[in-house]
């Protein structure tokens, strides 16, 4: 399980990176060039967003809301926070990778394996952060322009990945090119849609943050 | 073959269990005698954080939806990743269990029939016959129900709106206590203690419960 519940994890991680280093003229998604996509993506040195995710299924008669923050320091320095309604808080930092929970009042570590299949998996998503979309073997990557969006979609190829994820949209503003919303489709009417907010690029952040949980 | 009786009697000592004494009440009616009752009176949607812990620690934790009907007996849930992963889904009536999603663990044997069984221990009347009702040995005020696959249920209200449920095997071994913490007309607060071979525990903290309007 927590091989594929971190893999989960991981997918939006990488999502958030990717998005937040997609260049800023759409021009390049127009041209469908990834490797412009890849040029730009180096340029971003660190970056913050809060993010708003819901969650949307079947049994709920709304969506699921949950909010966080995300951080992330380049070459590889993550922090995935949720703050409600569930408290989580992924670090990774200079290889080395941890999971906390909330309870009982404070944030204990998580104990599991998974946090060893994660470094493996942080280790793709480090490639994935120079804006890989289509070198991914993971995924099939098109991109298509809308009337005032442009969209990426990730399908997955892998046969485990389809079971899990059956494709990933992630929607960008036409002029800015900043990222607006990530919706990753799981099937049978599951579907997580993220939603970004207050996006700073290229600002300093401690590097405490990717090291404590605080 | 002096031992063998000494054997017999070892067994009975760690195999057998007797349930705990109940002093009948005088009133047998449940006008005179209510018993404890933490279930649900109507359809609920309960979306609950969910703590599983074994050996006293925190192992993960996990977001879970439930879609209980105490009139239809039925009861559909999810367990959800904070990420958002749908790890488990299933609904259940009581003819019928279908699982339509189960990664790890969830997919081992039985979890999808035991998971269901202890979302129904929790938030659904026993269907079971009520064999009788009283106080036990501390005072607390039992209704206890003999389930048709032989188990028995005790429900137990210890003081004013703190009640359990245990739930024994027909040899009255343990197998799960459940403990409510109520405030208002929703339980808060819910743990569930499991007696397997490996022993552990759910902690339940109310995140929403909405009521279900039939159409």
């Amino acid at each position: 399980m927590l091989n594929k519940v971190h893999l989960h994890a991981l997918i939006l991680i990488f999502i958030f990176c990717c998005l937040f280093t997609l260049p800023a003229h759409l021009s390049v998604a127009q041209e469908n060039d990834f490797e412009a996509l890849r040029r730009e993506a180096v340029k971003i040195k660190t970056l913050k967003a809060d993010f708003v995710q819901k969650k949307s299924m079947k049994i709920l008669s709304r969506p699921l809301v949950s909010e966080g923050l995300f951080y992330f320091a380049t070459p590889d320095a993550f922090r995935w926070e949720y703050s409600r309604p569930l408290r989580s808080i992924v670090l990774s930092y200079k290889n080395n990778t941890k999971r906390y929970l909330y309870s009982e009042g404070k944030m204990v570590e998580d104990k599991t394996g998974g946090v060893q299949s994660m470094k493996i998996v942080l280790g793709e998503v480090a490639g994935w952060m120079t804006g890989k979309f289509d070198q991914n073997p993971s995924f099939k990557a098109t991109i298509s322009k809308m009337a005032n969006t442009s969209s990426i979609t990730l399908t997955p190829v892998d046969e485990n990945m389809k079971g899990m994820i059956e494709k990933i949209e992630i929607l960008l503003a036409s002029r800015s090119g900043i990222v607006k919303s990530v919706k990753i489709s799981e099937g049978a009417g599951n579907f997580t849609q993220i939603d970004f907010n207050n996006v700073k690029i290229n600002e300093t952040i401690d590097a405490s943050v990717f090291r404590d949980v605080k | 073959m002096k031992r063998i009786p000494f054997l017999l009697l070892l067994f009975c000592l760690f195999s057998c269990q007797t349930l705990p004494v109940i002093h009948p009440s005088p009133f047998a009616d449940e006008k005179s005698f209510p018993c404890p009752n933490p279930f649900l009176k109507s359809q609920y949607r309960l979306v609950h954080a969910i703590e599983f812990r074994m050996a006293g620690e925190t192992r993960a934790a996990v977001i879970g939806v439930t879609l209980a009907d105490p009139l239809t007996r039925a009861v559909s849930c999810s367990i959800i990743t904070p990420e958002g992963m749908v790890l488990f889904e299933a609904e259940s009536t009581p003819d019928n269990l279908k699982t339509t999603r189960a990664f790890p663990p969830f997919d081992a044997q039985n979890v999808a029939k035991n998971m269901l069984a202890d979302i129904k221990l929790i938030f659904l009347e026993p269907k079971g016959k009520l064999e009788s009702r009283g106080y036990l040995p501390d005072g607390s005020t039992v209704c206890r129900y003999h389930e048709k696959d032989g188990s028995w249920v005790d429900v137990v209200e210890t003081e004013p709106k703190r009640l359990q449920i245990k739930r024994y095997t027909s040899s009255g071994e343990l197998k799960r206590k459940v403990l409510f913490d109520r405030k208002g007309n929703i339980d808060q607060r819910i743990e569930l203690h499991a007696n397997e071979a490996f022993n552990y525990s759910l902690l339940m903290s109310l995140i929403e419960a909405e009521p279900v309007i039939a159409k």
